[in-house]
């Protein structure tokens, strides 16, 4: 009746960033309740909570949640713990302006791999020690920065400490096996925007722990590197936290419970090759690069750029850049609000247009961030920019469940990674060699986000339409129904391997708009069990 | 004549100034500034120091001494070290002029030569330099200078090495903090996997 279990990508699904937003608990009669578990929260039959209760610790389901956006956080604080101390670290290790730059794409690259590699982690070891591990390991790496001396040992440091942004992957799983799917939306796209906050955070508590240090006594060559110290423990805080008080799953740990599996499982192939072959994948590719990524590039450069154009002291330099990246608690979510509310009136095609806005607006303010010479100005449209490329990730995720039912996972795996490509890609050409300034940067930046956002007008969908273009008026090929079973051949149709498809297909009938909005937005009706 | 030139370059001085914006290359070469650092020297920050000794430029005419209220001396990166460095470059307008980034001497103008010494502090960084030293009037203004190395800034520059950061103690600590995070998480693998080999 369910869906195939286990099959690859099911570990990403509900990685959606967006979905009922509004949705903080589950009424529908669908959804078989167990009224017997003595769960804090309601649950259903296969005791995840059906409700999310933001303020709760209550052990498992809450737990899991809180323990798992502050890991994904905690890497984020790691991994862009250099940034705002910039200004100290390049004099201390005598880099040059391609140096930093080059550091800041490695910062970004070790995750393309790492985040491709955690969903089979999570699936052998679980999500609990998929992310302790990480957290774990990468804890090392971080004290690394005590040793490094030059140009080489930091850019190896910080390509090491990138790594960890892989724990994106173990949150996002582990939240599937704790909450039900109807509400996995919110859940998902509340830890990934909350995690997201770290590269905010750090940029305002970096500064802050160098002066302290600095006011102790310690020399500013000496103050950073123990200023390193912090975001070390944090991770093996937090990696202890997770080991102790974690539980893959809500009846328990994954060693100690039996994996049901007899159904036949999808083959990893013909996922990946399902995926691979829709252009839309590859266009959200992209276009993620240019709202995810240049979220993480801004993380990267921001914090110097207004240390060096506006003269502000180090620790205010850091309060500008934190703004950026605290603004995620709201504006990603706010992306996914308007994608639905787009999505009610005029369905798929105002979800593209919502997209298309808010990233293109996004670009126009980093244009005009680097034109601008006056300090409130540059923060203005930074606070602009930051809004539109934020809300734009949260509208991204809004589409991304309608791409292809068959490799959600994947497609949502690829297209993070995508982020995390083009950051490094921008930090590669724009702030990395010393033919331009760091202010041209943005503004060619801007432009770029502006010219790479286009391809959206390019995503067709038969029974749905595009931006320009309205749906196809022909029966067969105007069904959603014929679009997601196309994702099968004839003799897996016969295996009935397509039913689930054929369930979303009639639940995505509110992507076409109007009067149809009754039902409620982006259904994955989908995995009991990840 | 000279009374006549003195008052013009005192106008086209007070025009190029009255948007508060002071060029560099306005400024005239009234101070001569010896080091003690030579040509190619490698100083070690935190050990060694400098003496300076700042004087007037005899030979240069249109002094107007009685306007040099301040003195400042500041250690300058030589172009070698400004290479891929935006956050150093040399700008005419000395307000965005990022040459000269730490200020070694800060007295009054008494009219005498100026002499000390200054051990370099444990945050200047590993780089090449040369020592500049700027005169100010009243209103806070550079008016004149006065510098250890040519116009082209190709001679008579030093280095200094600064200090690394690290301290053994730090390593220490850091090698003991990555070995006790591996050690947990092997620890609790280990732990675990028993209690699930018990339990079945």
């Amino acid at each position: 009746m369910s869906e195939i279990e286990g099959s690859p990508g099911t570990s990403m699904h509900g990685v959606t960033g967006r979905e009922p937003v509004l949705a903080f608990s589950v009424a529908s009669p669908m959804v078989h309740m167990d009224h017997t578990a003595k769960f804090d929260l309601p649950v259903d039959s296969e005791h995840k909570a059906t409700v999310f209760k933001l303020f709760s610790l209550a052990n498992p389901h809450m737990r899991t949640f809180h323990l798992s956006w502050l890991s994904f956080f905690t890497t984020f604080i790691s991994t862009f713990a250099a940034a705002p101390l910039v200004p100290i670290i390049r004099d201390n290790l005598d880099l040059t302006k391609s140096d930093i730059g080059n550091a800041g794409v490695a910062s970004v690259s070790g995750s393309i791999f790492s985040r491709l590699v955690m969903g089979a982690v999570c699936d052998l070891l679980g999500p609990r020690y998929g992310c302790a591990f990480l957290i774990m390991m990468s804890a090392p790496t971080v004290f690394c920065m005590s040793f490094v001396s030059d140009a080489s040992g930091y850019i190896a440091v910080r390509f090491m400490i990138g790594f960890s942004l892989a724990t994106f992957v173990s949150c996002q799983y582990w939240m599937s096996t704790m909450f039900n799917s109807k509400i996995i939306g919110l859940v998902n796209g509340t830890a990934a925007g909350w995690g997201n906050m770290g590269g905010g955070a750090t940029q305002l508590l970096m500064p802050v722990l160098f002066e302290i240090i600095k006011k102790a006594g310690a020399t500013p060559f000496t103050a950073w590197r123990i200023a390193f110290f912090i975001p070390g423990w944090l991770n093996v805080i937090m990696g202890i936290l997770v080991l102790t008080l974690g539980q893959d799953l809500p009846d328990g740990n994954l060693g100690a419970l039996q994996k049901k599996g007899d159904v036949a499982k999808d083959k990893f192939g013909k996922v990946l090759l399902n995926a691979v072959t829709n252009y839309r994948t590859w266009i959200f590719v992209l276009l993620y690069g240019y709202s995810m990524g240049v979220e993480l590039t801004i993380d990267n450069v921001i914090a110097e750029y207004f240390y060096d154009r506006f003269d502000l002291k180090l620790h205010l330099a850091g309060i500008v850049a934190a703004c950026f990246g605290m603004a995620n608690l709201l504006a990603r979510p706010f992306g996914g609000f308007t994608s639905d509310f787009m999505a009610k009136r005029f369905g798929m095609r105002g979800r593209l247009w919502n997209l298309w806005l808010l990233q293109t607006a996004g670009g126009a303010c980093c244009l005009c961030l680097g034109l601008v010479n006056s300090l409130p100005l540059a923060i203005a449209f930074m606070m602009l920019f930051s809004i539109g490329a934020q809300a734009a990730c949260g509208a991204t995720f809004g589409i991304i469940p309608f791409i292809s039912r068959r490799s959600l996972g994947i497609i949502s795996g690829m297209t993070g990674a995508g982020g995390n490509f083009g950051s490094g890609l921008t930090q590669l050409i724009f702030f990395a060699n010393a033919s331009f300034s760091t202010e041209k940067g943005l503004s060619y930046m801007g432009i770029m986000i502006m010219l790479c956002t286009l391809p959206v007008t390019l995503v067709h969908f038969p029974q749905w339409g595009s931006m320009f273009l309205p749906a196809s008026t022909d029966i067969v090929k105007g069904s959603e129904e014929s679009y997601y079973v196309a994702e099968w051949t004839e003799e897996e149709k016969q295996k009935g391997m397509h039913q689930a498809s054929l369930r979303f297909a009639e639940n995505s009938r509110s992507e076409r708009g109007g009067k149809v909005a009754s039902a409620p937005t982006p259904p994955t009706n989908t995995p009991n069990h990840v | 004549m000279k009374f006549l030139l003195l008052q013009v370059s005192l106008l086209l001085f007070l025009l190029k100034t009255t948007n508060g914006e002071v060029l560099f290359s306005s400024l005239p070469r009234s101070l001569v500034v010896v080091a003690s650092a030579m040509e190619g020297q490698v100083l070690k920050a935190g050990e060694d120091g400098i003496t300076v000794s700042v004087g007037l430029n005899q030979t240069v005419t249109n002094q107007t001494n009685e306007s040099f209220k301040k003195v400042k001396v500041k250690l300058c990166y030589a172009p070698v070290s400004q290479v891929d460095r935006k956050w150093r470059k040399t700008h005419d307008n000395l307000k965005t002029d990022r040459t000269c980034q730490y200020t070694i001497y800060d007295r009054p103008y008494d009219g005498k030569v100026e002499g000390f010494k200054w051990d370099i502090e444990k945050d200047v960084p590993t780089a090449t330099y040369f020592v500049r030293s700027y005169v100010y009037n009243d209103a806070n203004e550079e008016i004149a200078y006065g510098q250890t190395t040519n116009d082209k800034k190709s001679d008579n520059l030093f280095v200094i090495q600064g200090i690394s950061g690290r301290h053994m103690s730090i390593d220490i600590a850091s090698v003991c903090f990555s070995v006790f995070a591996l050690l947990s998480l092997v620890g609790f693998f280990v732990i675990e996997k028993r209690q699930s080999k018990v339990k079945s």
